[in-house]
C-alpha cells in the first residue's frame, strides 16, 4: 500500500474579518487514510485553526459533507486512494457546501439554516392513521415497503442539494423533497393533500429539471431523481 | 518578472480549467451536463424563433424578402443553417428523454442519453446530405399530414399519462408542447432543406402558407414554440431569482414579448 504526497487547497472563511481565502496544505498520507483524517492531521501537526465538522465518521450523520474537486461527498467515506483514482490527481480543492447554507467558518456551514428546508416539508407523519384494534401495530406489506425503503436511507447530508442544477437557497432541495415523498408514500400518513401541496409548491418539484446530479452524488446510493419523478407523474401511491 | 508571473498564473489557471473540463462527468455525471446543454440550447432556440418570426414577417414585401434571402447563398450562412440542426435535434431528443423519464417512468436514462447523441448525429448528417443534394421534392400537405398525425398520437398518449400528475396546467402544457414539437420542429427543418433554394423563395413560401391545412400546422407550431420557449425561460429564471418583485417583472416581460411575437406570427399566417 503506497503513500501519497497530497496537496489540499482548502477554501477558508474567517467570519470575524468576513474574508475568504484558499490555503494550501501539503502532507503525506497512506492510501486508506480518509479525508477527515487528513483534516485532523492538519489540525494536529500544522494548523489547529482549520475548522471542519464531523460526528459519527462512518457515513451515517452527514456532518462532514464537503465539495472535493467540485463533487459534494462525505469526507469520512472518501479514502485518499479512491480520491486519487476518481480525480486522477493528488491535488484536491476542498470547499464547504456554500450553496446550501451560509458558511460559519472554513468548511463548516450553518446546519440550522440548511435544515430549515427539511423542516418546511414537515418530516414527520402529520395525521397518523389510527392503529389497528386490539393494541396491534401497523403492518406494511413488504411489497409496499419496497417501493420507498431506499428513500428512508437518506441522512440529510445535503450533497444532493449542493449538486443540484437548481442549487439556490430558495429551492427545497432533493433531500427535503425526499423527506416529503417518503411520508406521502407511507400508508400510515392520512394527510396526503398537504404533502402534495408542499411538493408542488413553487420551490418544490417545479425547480427539479431531472439533471440526475442528486442520484449521482448521493453517498447512500439513493436514486433521488426516481422518487422526485414519481411525484411529478403522480405515481407515489401504489396502483 | 511581473509579466512572467502573470503568464505562469494564466497558464496555471488554463491547466486547471482543462483539468476541471476533463473531470466534469466525475463530479455530477453526464446527465447533469446534458441538462445544462438543454438549457443553453433552449435559450438559443427561443432567440432564433424570435428572429425567424421577424424574418418571415418580411413576406408582406416579397421582393424585399427575396433580396434579403440571397444572404443564404453564401457558404458561411449555409453552414450556419446546417449547424442550427445540432441545438434543434439535441433539444428535441433530450427533451424526449426527460419526458420518458418523468412521465412514462422509463428508467434507462444512461442508454437513452447515448441514443440521443446517436440519433442526433444521424439526423444532422442526413440533413447535410439533403442540403448537398438540394433537389428533393415532396408535397407539403402530404408531408405535414403524416407528421401532424404522428405528433397528435404521441401528444394524446402524453396527455393521458399526465392526467395522474398533480402538477400545474402550465407545467403540463410545457410537456405537451414539448412532445408535440419533438417531431414537428426537426421535421420542419428537414422539410425546408429538402430543396434549400426554393425554400427561401417568397413565392414558394406564400403558396405553401396559403393552404388552410398548412395554416393550421403553422399556427400550432407558432403557439407551441412560443409557449414552450417562454415557459422554459420562466422556469430557468425562477431557479435563480429570489426577489418576488423581479420574478413578477420577468413574468410580465416574458408575457409581453411572447404576445408580441404571437401577434406578429398570427398576423402573418392570417394575411397570407
Amino acid at each position: 500500500m503506497g503513500t501519497y504526497d497530497i496537496t489540499l487547497n482548502i477554501h477558508r472563511y474567517d467570519p470575524e474579518e468576513k474574508k475568504s481565502r484558499v490555503q494550501t496544505y501539503r502532507l503525506k498520507a497512506g492510501g486508506i487514510t480518509r479525508f477527515v483524517d487528513l483534516f485532523r492531521k492538519i489540525n494536529d501537526e500544522d494548523d489547529p485553526t482549520l475548522t471542519w465538522s464531523s460526528s459519527c465518521e462512518h457515513g451515517q450523520c452527514g456532518a462532514c459533507s464537503v465539495k472535493i474537486n467540485g463533487k459534494p461527498l462525505l469526507a469520512c467515506e472518501l479514502l485518499v486512494e479512491n480520491a486519487v483514482d476518481l480525480f486522477k490527481t493528488t491535488t484536491f480543492d476542498v470547499e464547504p457546501l456554500d450553496n446550501v447554507a451560509p458558511v460559519v467558518r472554513d468548511l463548516v456551514i450553518d446546519m440550522e439554516k440548511a435544515y430549515e428546508r427539511v423542516h418546511k416539508v414537515k418530516p414527520f407523519i402529520i395525521n397518523p392513521k389510527p392503529p389497528p384494534a386490539g393494541g396491534k401495530e401497523h403492518q406494511i406489506s413488504p411489497k409496499l415497503m419496497e417501493r420507498y425503503l431506499e428513500a428512508t436511507r437518506c441522512i440529510n447530508c445535503f450533497c444532493c442539494t449542493s449538486a443540484c442544477i437548481s442549487s439556490t437557497r430558495k429551492f427545497l432541495g432533493p433531500n427535503a423533497m425526499l423527506a416529503a415523498i417518503v411520508r406521502a408514500m407511507d400508508p400510515r400518513e392520512l394527510e396526503k393533500q398537504e404533502r402534495l401541496s408542499c411538493l408542488f409548491s413553487e420551490h418544490g418539484v417545479y425547480r427539479c429539471h431531472s439533471s440526475f446530479a442528486c442520484s449521482f452524488v448521493c453517498p447512500k446510493q439513493i436514486d433521488v431523481a426516481h422518487f422526485i419523478a414519481l411525484a411529478k407523474a403522480g405515481a407515489l401511491q401504489e396502483e | 518578472m511581473a509579466g512572467s508571473t502573470s503568464i505562469t498564473k494564466l497558464l496555471g489557471d488554463h491547466a486547471q480549467l482543462k483539468y476541471y473540463l476533463k473531470i466534469l462527468h466525475r463530479t455530477r455525471g453526464w446527465a447533469f451536463w446534458a441538462a445544462w446543454a438543454q438549457r443553453a440550447t433552449g435559450v438559443l432556440l427561443l432567440l432564433y424563433v424570435w428572429l425567424h418570426i421577424i424574418t418571415l414577417s418580411g413576406l408582406s414585401q416579397p421582393d424585399k424578402f427575396n433580396s434579403q434571402m440571397k444572404i443564404f447563398g453564401f457558404i458561411l450562412f449555409v453552414v450556419l443553417e446546417w449547424l442550427l440542426a445540432i441545438p434543434v435535434i439535441y433539444h428535441a431528443l433530450n427533451g424526449g428523454r426527460l419526458i420518458l423519464y418523468e412521465i412514462f417512468q422509463i428508467r434507462k436514462e444512461e442508454i437513452l442519453l447515448k441514443w440521443v447523441l446517436f440519433l442526433g448525429g444521424v439526423y444532422t448528417i442526413l440533413l447535410a446530405f439533403f442540403m448537398i443534394i438540394g433537389d428533393q421534392q415532396v408535397s407539403a400537405a402530404f408531408f405535414w399530414v403524416y407528421m401532424a398525425a404522428a405528433s397528435a398520437c404521441i401528444v394524446y398518449i402524453t396527455i393521458k399519462k399526465l392526467k395522474a400528475s398533480g402538477a400545474s396546467l402550465f407545467w403540463k402544457l410545457q410537456r405537451i408542447s414539448g412532445i408535440y414539437l419533438l417531431l414537428m420542429i426537426p421535421a420542419h427543418m428537414l422539410f425546408m432543406h429538402l430543396n434549400p433554394e426554393i425554400g427561401h423563395e417568397a413565392q414558394t413560401i406564400i403558396e405553401r402558407m396559403g393552404n388552410p391545412f398548412i395554416k393550421i400546422v403553422d399556427f400550432s407550431l407558432l403557439a407551441g414554440v412560443l409557449y414552450h420557449g417562454a415557459y422554459g425561460v420562466y422556469s430557468i429564471s425562477q431557479d435563480y431569482i429570489a426577489s418576488e418583485k423581479i420574478k413578477i417583472g420577468v413574468v410580465v416581460l416574458l408575457s409581453c414579448v411572447t404576445l408580441l411575437f404571437a401577434w406578429t406570427g398570427l398576423r402573418l399566417i392570417i394575411m397570407i
